[in-house]
């Protein structure tokens, strides 16, 4: 059979950011995909060089408009670390709290995506209001819904009282509603099953190989989360489930992601019973004594890692940034070999990119 | 992760190495090897140890040297480092040991101008393919040149049998 060549991207209606690849097709099966990135490389790290410590918080919460409060919940404790700074009770659960909210919201904004591209136009609709509901409790915290600027390098810089706390915990059983019905519509939902079971399969053996984190690895069987392996913020002090499943598939991924809101709806009314009084923030130095540190959070996508270096002055000698989508990237060209070209689309999305992340 | 026992497979195959233990904000060892011996370091960790996730690679230039550094984790966090000449940097890959070491590689190869030595796919990975200025992470002046650009190419129209 011949064989053509298709490219995708960077600017395609499967893609919500930019990304290429070129695929070769036989018919309708894919045998061959090369992909590109880079597109939305701004240059991150080499623009933290050039800023104080301070700056820079508002540089990496840029990185991601998705998961922007766990870039710098981890930039914020690594560089707390090479201070030395014990960060308040109060701060460390607020910050949680903000991290448990923006897991929700990227794991639903994720289920929209991939509802969409599948022709499934009602979940996405659905997804994307109940989505809503964590966005206008963050925007209610923090002022903002994408960059929240809550986190301060020693501390959070907002507080919430009893009123705003009820009001969350009223909301959150609404929401908790609302995804108890979607998963409800998507466990039952035939046509569902049928353009996710088998779909984008990664074997364990795979995840452990390209390095695989978050989510994605979770639904091929490797038991891996930051939170409960190396609990940073306040995660020693809650109780939750890690979701694994076995299947490795697009199917396994969507399980795990929305019973993993479940999980963090769960974490986040732990965090409000039990808010520790006290104070928001540790007065911290300009300044930064030489050292390094490597800070790690599970960001919505998996594991993120800082790798921070002072060298004395205020501003840092090197800001390294590895995010969780660089190492599903990776695993792209192996997902799609031998895949239908109208599963394009569901592979795409079923790692849940964040090519901003990325490209950095 | 036994810090301990990874400590001593690595004396066992490296009597010269240095070691320094840091403890924030979780354990984190440094484990610093001449360049020649990360490979061979790599395999005892994966081949014997099992340690096989690779979280990252970081390039720094010193200003007097490249410097990488090669995060594993498992449970806990260990680094091991070596340093590079800026005048041509060069290591051998851990692609065929860890594949998702190859988009870490290509990263620190254009961003740092080091080469690494079998990599299988040694293409710059983010930046632009009309990039012709200076390793953008080198300090100034840098000594090499950016690494030469493989740029993907790009099918023409009215290819394709469409």
């Amino acid at each position: 059979m011949t064989r053509m060549t298709i490219p995708i991207g960077p600017q395609h209606p499967a893609l919500k950011e930019p990304l290429s690849f070129l695929l070769t097709v036989e018919g309708e099966r894919i045998v061959e995909s090369v992909l590109r990135m880079g597109y939305v490389h701004r240059g991150i790290e080499r623009i933290c060089q050039n800023r104080n410590y301070v700056q820079n918080v508002h540089v990496v919460e840029r990185v991601c408009g998705i998961c922007s409060h766990i870039h710098t919940t981890t930039y914020c404790q690594g560089v707390e670390a090479l201070l030395g700074l014990e960060v308040p009770p109060r701060a460390l659960c607020l910050r949680t709290l903000l991290c448990e909210l923006e897991r929700i919201h990227s794991h639903l904004l994720w289920m929209g995506v991939l509802a969409e591209l599948i022709g499934f136009t009602t979940i996405f609709m659905y997804a994307w209001r109940d989505r809503e509901i964590v966005l206008d409790i963050m925007e209610e915290l923090s002022g903002g819904r994408v960059a929240h600027a809550v986190n301060v390098i020693g501390g959070v810089r907002i507080d919430l009282d009893a009123e705003m706390s009820h009001s969350i915990l009223v909301r959150l059983d609404e929401l908790e509603r609302q995804i108890e019905t979607l998963l409800g519509v998507i466990q039952h939902e035939r046509t569902f099953r049928a353009r996710t079971r088998g779909v984008g399969h990664l074997s364990a053996e795979q995840v452990r190989r390209y390095c695989v984190v978050g989510p994605t690895a979770r639904a091929s069987g490797v038991d891996v989360d930051l939170r409960r392996d190396a609990p940073y913020a306040a995660y020693d002090q809650l109780d939750f489930r890690v979701i694994t499943a076995e299947e490795g598939d697009v199917w396994a991924r969507t399980m795990v992601r929305l019973l993993e809101t479940i999980e963090s709806l769960h974490l986040c009314r732990q965090l409000l019973a039990e808010l520790p009084q006290g104070a928001l923030t540790v007065r911290a130095p300009r300044r930064v004594p030489p050292g390094e540190v490597v800070s790690r959070g599970e960001a919505p996508r998996g594991e993120l890692v800082y790798y921070i270096r002072s060298d004395g002055s205020d501003k840092p000698a090197r800001v390294k940034i590895r995010t969780p989508t660089l190492t599903t990237l990776i695993t792209l060209p192996d997902q799609l070999r031998d895949v239908n070209t109208a599963d394009v689309p569901a592979v795409l999305a079923g790692v849940d990119l964040c090519i901003a992340c990325a490209d950095r | 992760m036994n810090v301990d026992l990874i400590l001593e497979a690595l004396r066992k195959t490296f009597p010269a190495e240095t070691i320094e233990v840091r403890a924030m904000p979780v354990n984190e060892t440094f484990v610093t090897l001449p360049p020649a011996c990360i490979r061979p370091a790599a395999q005892v960790l994966v081949e014997q140890l099992n340690l096989r996730h690779l979280s990252a690679i970081t390039g720094q230039d010193t200003g007097s040297e490249i410097e990488l550094l090669y995060h594993f984790w498992d449970g806990r966090g260990l680094t091991l480092r070596a340093s590079l000449p800026r005048e041509e940097p060069h290591i051998a890959t851990l692609t065929d040991l860890i594949p998702g070491a190859a988009f870490y590689e290509r990263e620190v190869c254009e961003m740092l101008g080091v080469t690494f030595e079998g990599h299988p796919d040694p293409r710059a990975l983010l930046l632009p393919d009309d990039w012709d200025g200076e390793a953008p992470l080198r300090q100034q002046p840098s000594p090499t040149p950016a690494a030469p650009r493989h740029p993907l190419p790009l099918p023409t129209l009215g290819e394709g049998g469409g």
